[in-house]
């Protein structure tokens, strides 16, 4: 069974008939005539037989993973920010930012590359840029190069300042699972004002093996 | 023959009767009354104000009206009572404010009724405009609930299971006592519930106040129609709590 997460920059892609685990395609490169058994993402509907929530994907993924009755998972994509908080392991609340938390990891990605900047090397900075979204966040960028800041300092302000806004809209938890492909970037990580338990980029294809296990089928 | 009288919020319960006596037809300005760009109104109001108000003021400039009743005082927001100055300079028919402070409560049957949720709100923004009383309805047992204003849009309400309890000021609507803060306050605790407000309403504080205290809830606002995220949210909300959504269309 091919199950498919499709991002907005990479799509996550696990045929569960094979063991090599899941592969990830850019979004761009992906075959248009690629279709999945079972997807979430922003394109699932018209790229799968079957498409689920990305919120319930996400929750049931974060559920299997971590296995505690009260947690918050955060889950920072490239377009998005989406959360999930349980509590006596049941959903208590959630949200998903597509507009004013919009563009976060497109916008750090596209950064490293303008700017030649590898997140693994940049400390955390001391203060982070008080920032809503990835695009309201650029103009800080440059008003503080302008004014003599590195360029790899304003950066990882700006990070930081993601971050921040990202926890906030968690909910401030005291602890929380991230989950995305920010997961493998150290500055974003550290700059959490809390300790932070990355779980990598596959836990919607978790989810969606979840759904099928929920349904008796093999996953 | 009557009048054609717009109204906005809830008109105390004597205009109303008064309206019905006189055979007046009562348009609700508060919902889309014509198929015209919002866009329209962005001269008279700001495109960053709450998307109801916004509809008044484009019905307001497309349908020919004698009269208009807006409700400006506690049963309804700042933002009416400064919308009732713009209309006053606008139309050239007598734009008359009101302050509903009406406390016989009318009852809430078809809040605690089971029946779609579009219909259901269909219902009670049409009760508004009589004063007869409520026919009664028997109280479904309530899987979840929906807190909050009718929205701009009804689309928001599909994906709700019949057996959905409505709470917040749609319920003070349906009791004819708009004002009732005691009455918009309340929730269920024991059901899953969505607190919902539009977007750059006043009320979106006590929606999330609410939420925050509710076990099972989720807080969510939208302007003039639902994104899919705020969709995505609802439908995932209801999945999670066991609740199969809805897939009915939003005719």
């Amino acid at each position: 069974m091919l199950l498919a997460d499709f991002g907005t920059s990479y799509c996550k892609i696990l045929d569960t008939a094979i063991e090599e685990g899941p592969r990830i395609v850019a979004t761009r490169d992906l075959d248009r005539a690629f279709s999945a058994d079972l997807a979430t993402g922003h394109n699932a509907a018209r790229r799968s037989r079957r498409s689920i929530n990305e919120l319930t994907a996400l929750a049931r993924g974060g559920s299997e993973l971590v296995g505690r009755e009260d947690f918050v998972l955060l889950d920072c994509g490239s377009r998005d920010i989406k959360f999930v908080r349980f509590a006596g392991g049941q959903v208590a609340d959630m949200g998903w930012n597509a507009e004013c938390g919009a563009s976060m990891g497109f916008t750090i990605e596209l950064l490293s590359a303008y700017y030649g900047l590898d997140y693994a090397s940049l400390p955390v900075p001391q203060t982070g840029f008080s920032i809503t979204c990835g695009v309201l966040g650029m103009s800080h960028i440059f008003d503080a190069v302008v004014s003599g800041v590195s360029e790899a300092e304003a950066v990882a302000r700006f990070v930081r300042g993601i971050a921040l806004n990202a926890y906030r809209f968690a909910g401030e938890p005291a602890e929380l699972y991230l989950s995305g492909g920010l997961c493998d970037n150290p500055l974003f990580v550290g700059s959490f004002p809390c300790p932070v338990s990355p779980l990598g980029r596959f836990v919607l294809l978790d989810g969606l093996q979840a759904t099928l296990r929920a349904e008796g089928r093999p996953a | 023959m009557g009048e054609r009288v717009g109204i906005v919020g809830v008109p105390p319960l004597a205009v109303i009767a008064e309206l019905n006596r006189r055979g007046d037809v009562i348009v609700d300005l508060d919902e889309p009354q014509v198929a015209a760009p919002m866009d329209q109104t962005a001269t008279r109001i700001p495109r960053v104000y709450c998307a109801i108000l916004r509809t008044v003021v484009l019905n307001c400039l497309h349908l020919r009206l004698d009269r208009v009743y807006i409700d400006v005082g506690p049963g309804k927001c700042d933002g009416a009572l400064h919308v009732a100055e713009v209309l006053a300079d606008m139309l050239k028919v007598p734009v008359i404010p009101t302050r509903n402070q009406d406390d016989l409560p009318f009852g809430t049957p078809l809040c605690t009724a089971r029946m779609p949720l579009m219909d259901k709100f269909s219902r009670i923004t049409h009760s508004v405009q009589s004063a007869a009383a409520h026919a009664s309805l028997p109280v479904c047992t309530p899987v979840c609930g929906f807190w909050g204003v009718p929205p701009r849009d009804f689309s928001l309400l599909a994906p709700f299971p019949d057996a959905t309890h409505v709470f917040g000021w749609t319920r003070c609507m349906e009791n004819k006592t708009p004002a009732d803060l005691d009455l918009e306050r309340q929730f269920d605790p024991n059901i899953p519930t969505v607190f919902f407000a539009q977007s750059f309403c006043a009320k979106s504080a006590l929606a999330q106040h609410l939420a925050a205290k509710h076990p099972r809830a989720l807080a969510i606002d939208c302007d003039v129609t639902p994104g899919s995220s705020t969709r995505a949210k609802i439908e995932a909300f209801l999945e999670l709590a066991g609740i199969e959504p809805a897939r009915r269309s939003a005719a």
